[in-house]
């Protein structure tokens, strides 16, 4: 499937920047669980052995078989999500896992991959400047639709993250100003609505913290306090690997996982915080720049919106663990503890590099 | 899925990707902007707060000193852990949840326990609240067990006051509570909400010296207040134990004669005052205050009518009664007014300036000289001093016998008594003194006010030939060496009477012991004047004293007793007396062990 030209054309910086990072990941996540039983830093190697190999298995398909097929696996998805919120146990307060054989995973978050291929399919076909009002409440169903179940596991965190996929192809295929204020009006009705019939009280209260982290240090805020406190205090050459009190003394919560950056930022300070921050922007910057280097508009898009969907998960998270935005549960790819995440990001990241590779493949 | 142009002109998506992509170099930006502001700008804050996150100070309370007995092998007081358990609040996920898991564990009623936690509210939160102490074994293991369920509900061991023979001694010893906001601002700066100090009795007088210093460990917490390291630890330190001058036998004796009156025993080392022994009776156990009284213990206690936190040795004001007839009796002879060898008649009944004075003994003692006088406390024949004497002057005599001035007992809360003068009446009434009133006071009664332990006291003076003690609870405590003004002849004129008194038929001979020369005096002392009670056709009720010292040479020991409403002195008391002067011979002198330090 895969011939001379295109293996020399795979982008191995790219892939090299994502080992890079998921190999940070797994120190931190080393030093921030070494007081917790079950050895979350071998687990995270072992499933980042595993995505790498799924990730060579999405390079040896030519990704138009891939987005030809994803409508069914869509269907599919939705399918395997609202058996989860019927008949799921649940963890850690949401009904979002399933559990093979040793590992557990979250579909939820490889739906995020469907979904951005079925919506590049839908935007493969669209030629004009703008965005008709028909492709927007296509694609927006196409994307409310597992978002809503997800949201009811309740899992606010992935299901937010689905948004920047809408956003990013509605934002690429271009927008007049009719439909901008049509989904203006949708997203302020269902915040209102959501707001006052779905949002639990817990998320409410992350939102209503966000205003004031000190009101109530032991509740919402307590944790954005404590990060910041752990951040803050790393000061710029940091605490020292495993010597960050505020995360080895429990201090932070979910160290491993939402909060591992926290870990970053008291262990190794600012330069520390720099250097990934260095690192993660060259990544994201490499894929930005792959968005030319595609040989059709599915690719395009596929390529746009992992690198929107990235950029995102990123920016959240770095900005709710210090305050300035609400506490989610969104992890950062690649550095967060979490097998369903990594492999999510190691298979998006696939699919860049086979549309990237596959730019001159005459069809 | 159909083909696509290769060469599609796609710049218009390029372009918008472009415009999305320098939107999120803004935002790394500015991101990256914010992590320098807290990481540099904000760092010391941060570190400081990070700092005290980990770091905790835990007290660990020093044990108080001991207290033993004269002997050093009798302990009176001492500590033995307790267990307590406190919520931490802040380690609460949800407090309402941990309340009713707590009353359950606990088993304390939930809106109790919230009252409870509800009042030390303005506490940090990480500062624990005691809910309930003196756990027993079995909730220690219960709560022990749950410590993952539970991790606000901690357990802390503190040495806990224990006063091993309860009631023994308790107004000696004293009682301990919780210190008040108010003591906390002034006294005890430097103690801590929730610590216990001494109230009264030594616990009180002598708290610097039994506290000792408190110890402290530096600890590295986690988030839920579990040690993970310790960086620095300071060993308490408990100060030296105390030895009390009490003897145990004698104490535990008196409170036994003492059990179901009310009244006070007080027994002095007679050369140095040191206390032996004082017991007051009703009593009460200072455990009790230690374990934190329920509602209803401390109402009952407070509010008892027959008083029992009242130390009555020392805060208890009564009639003499005849006990002054000592003082009257070194008066008259110091003043020249008799000689030992004068003496008076009596016929039961002596008419002094126009009014009819009466002799316990209605059918008279015939002529009666001095040392008879004591021997039979014959109210006539000081009836007739009282006549030759002015009421100033024995008001001085009476200040020199150490009466209406505090002893200066190292145990707070002493009574002065009250000795009548002109100056008092008119101070106090506006009116000027009358003869009539002196005769009164010639045998004890009147406005004459005094306490056991200054009979005691007084005693001891008497004992010593005119040299003053001073009592003190300590073994080691001392007494000044200055005497009164008074010839040791005209001591040993009274002590002769008094040796009378007990070994010769007098009225004290119930205090008689073999071999043991007691020279003592009781006294009946009138609780309402004799012609009050005969106009209400009353049996006058009367208190009954006796106080005394052994042997008349070399004096070891002085003890005083009073009996409120006991009767005749030479009945009730001195019967109570002989006892305490028997076993203290029977221990220090017939089996020939050490004597006390004298």
């Amino acid at each position: 499937m895969i011939d001379r030209v295109q293996l020399r054309e795979i982008d191995w910086v790219l892939i090299g920047l994502l080992l890079v990072n998921s190999v940070i990941g797994i120190l931190l996540i080393y030093s921030s669980s070494q007081y917790q039983a079950g050895n979350f830093y071998v687990r995270q190697a072992i499933w980042l052995l595993i995505s790498l190999g799924v990730l060579f298995l999405v390079l040896s398909i030519d990704y138009k078989i891939l987005v030809g097929f994803s409508p069914y696996i869509y269907v599919l998805f939705i399918l395997l999500l609202i058996g989860l919120l019927v008949f799921g146990r649940v963890i850690a307060g949401a009904k979002s896992w399933i559990r093979l054989a040793v590992f557990g995973g979250q579909p939820s978050e490889l739906a995020k991959v469907v979904v951005l291929l079925v919506l590049a399919r839908i935007f493969a076909e669209f030629r004009r400047t703008y965005v008709s009002l028909a492709f927007g409440l296509l694609s927006g169903a196409v994307v409310f639709a597992p978002m809503a179940v997800v949201a009811l596991q309740p899992d606010l965190g992935t299901a937010i993250s689905f948004l920047p996929l809408l956003l990013a192809s509605l934002v690429l295929a271009g927008m007049n100003r009719k439909t901008l204020a049509l989904l203006l009006i949708i997203a302020v009705v269902a915040g209102f609505v959501g707001w006052n019939f779905f949002l639990k009280d817990y998320q409410k209260q992350r939102l209503t913290t966000l205003v004031n982290p000190g009101q109530d240090p032991r509740g919402s805020g307590y944790h954005v306090l404590q990060s910041k406190i752990a951040i803050g205090s790393g000061g710029l050459a940091g605490k020292g690997f495993k010597k960050g009190s505020q995360s080895q003394l429990r201090f932070l919560p979910a160290r491993h996982t939402d909060f591992i950056f926290s870990v970053l930022g008291e262990e190794f300070g600012f330069v520390g915080v720099f250097f990934v921050f260095l690192s993660y922007f060259f990544f994201l910057a490499r894929i930005f720049r792959s968005i030319g280097k595609s040989r059709d508009r599915a690719g395009i898009y596929i390529v746009f919106m992992a690198a929107c969907m990235l950029s995102f998960q990123f920016l959240i998270n770095v900005m709710m663990i210090v305050g300035l935005f609400p506490i989610t549960g969104v992890p950062i790819p690649m550095l967060s503890y979490g097998g369903s995440s990594l492999l999510t990001t190691f298979v998006v990241v696939g699919l860049v590099v086979n549309v990237k590779m596959r730019r001159f493949v005459n069809v | 899925m159909k083909d696509s142009p290769i060469y599609e002109d796609v710049s218009h998506l390029l372009k918008r990707s472009q415009v999305v992509f320098l939107l999120i170099e803004v935002l790394f930006l500015f991101v990256a902007f914010y992590y320098w502001k807290i990481q540099i700008l904000d760092y010391k804050n941060y570190w400081s707060q990070s700092e005290a996150n980990r770091i905790r100070e835990v007290v660990v309370p020093a044990p108080r000193a001991v207290l033993t007995d004269r002997g050093g092998s009798v302990v009176l007081v001492n500590n033995i852990a307790s267990f307590k358990a406190s919520i931490i609040r802040e380690n609460c996920k949800n407090f309402e949840e941990s309340c009713r898991k707590i009353s359950l564990v606990l088993g304390l009623e939930e809106d109790v326990l919230k009252k409870r936690i509800e009042k030390y509210r303005s506490l940090p939160l990480f500062k624990p609240i005691v809910v309930k102490d003196n756990l027993s074994l079995e909730d220690v293991a219960l709560i022990e067990g749950r410590k993952m369920d539970l991790p606000e509900l901690v357990i802390e061991t503190e040495p806990k006051r224990f006063y091993p023979f309860a009631n023994l001694a308790a107004h000696v010893l004293g009682y301990m509570q919780e210190l008040t906001p108010d003591e906390l601002r002034t006294t005890f700066k430097d103690r801590r909400l929730g610590d216990m100090v001494g109230k009264t009795g030594i616990e009180n007088m002598y708290e610097s010296r039994l506290a000792g210093v408190d110890g402290k460990i530096v600890e590295v917490v986690d988030s839920l207040g579990r040690k993970r390291d310790e960086l620095d630890r300071v060993e308490p330190q408990q100060s030296p134990k105390l030895t009390l001058a009490l003897d145990y036998d004698l104490q535990a004796k008196a409170e036994e004669l003492l059990a179901g009156k009310e009244g006070a025993i007080v027994i002095l080392e007679a050369k140095t005052g040191g206390v032996m022994a004082l017991a007051s009776y009703p009593t009460y156990d200072p455990n009790k205050f230690v374990n934190r009284f329920t509602p209803e213990e401390w109402m009952a206690l407070a509010n008892n009518p027959d008083t029992p936190l009242v130390n009555r040795a020392l805060q208890g004001q009564y009639s003499p009664g005849s006990i002054f007839k000592l003082v009257m009796a070194a008066a008259a002879l110091d003043t020249g007014t008799i000689t030992d060898q004068t003496t008076f008649f009596c016929g039961g009944v002596i008419e002094i300036f126009g009014r009819p004075f009466h002799c316990w003994f209605e059918p008279g003692h015939g002529t009666i000289n001095f040392y008879e006088a004591i021997r039979q406390s014959c109210n006539v024949y000081f009836y007739n001093l009282g006549r030759r004497m002015n009421i100033d002057a024995i008001a001085g005599y009476a200040e020199q016998f150490g009466l209406g001035q505090r002893t200066g007992i190292d145990i707070s809360g002493e009574k002065e008594g009250l000795v009548p003068s002109t100056s008092w009446k008119q101070r106090t009434q506006k009116t000027a003194w009358y003869p009539g009133e002196t005769i009164s006071v010639a045998i004890g009664q009147g406005p004459l006010q005094v306490t056991p332990m200054q009979i005691a006291t007084m005693t001891a003076l008497i004992a010593n030939r005119g040299r003053k003690v001073r009592p003190h609870t300590l073994l080691d405590g001392s007494s000044p060496t200055e005497s009164v003004k008074i010839p040791a002849a005209i001591f040993e004129q009274v002590i002769e009477g008094m040796w009378r008194s007990a070994n010769a038929g007098g009225t004290s001979q119930g205090a008689k012991v073999e071999n043991y020369d007691v020279c003592s005096k009781t006294g009946t002392a009138q609780t309402i004047g004799r012609e009050t009670a005969e106009r209400l056709g009353l049996k006058p009720k009367t208190h009954s004293w006796f106080s005394g010292f052994a042997p008349r040479n070399d004096p070891q020991l002085v003890v005083t007793v009073l009996v409120e409403f006991g009767g005749m002195g030479g009945a009730t008391a001195a019967p109570m007396a002989g006892q305490l002067f028997q076993l203290y011979k029977a221990k220090y002198h017939d089996r020939q062990s050490p004597a006390p330090r004298n």
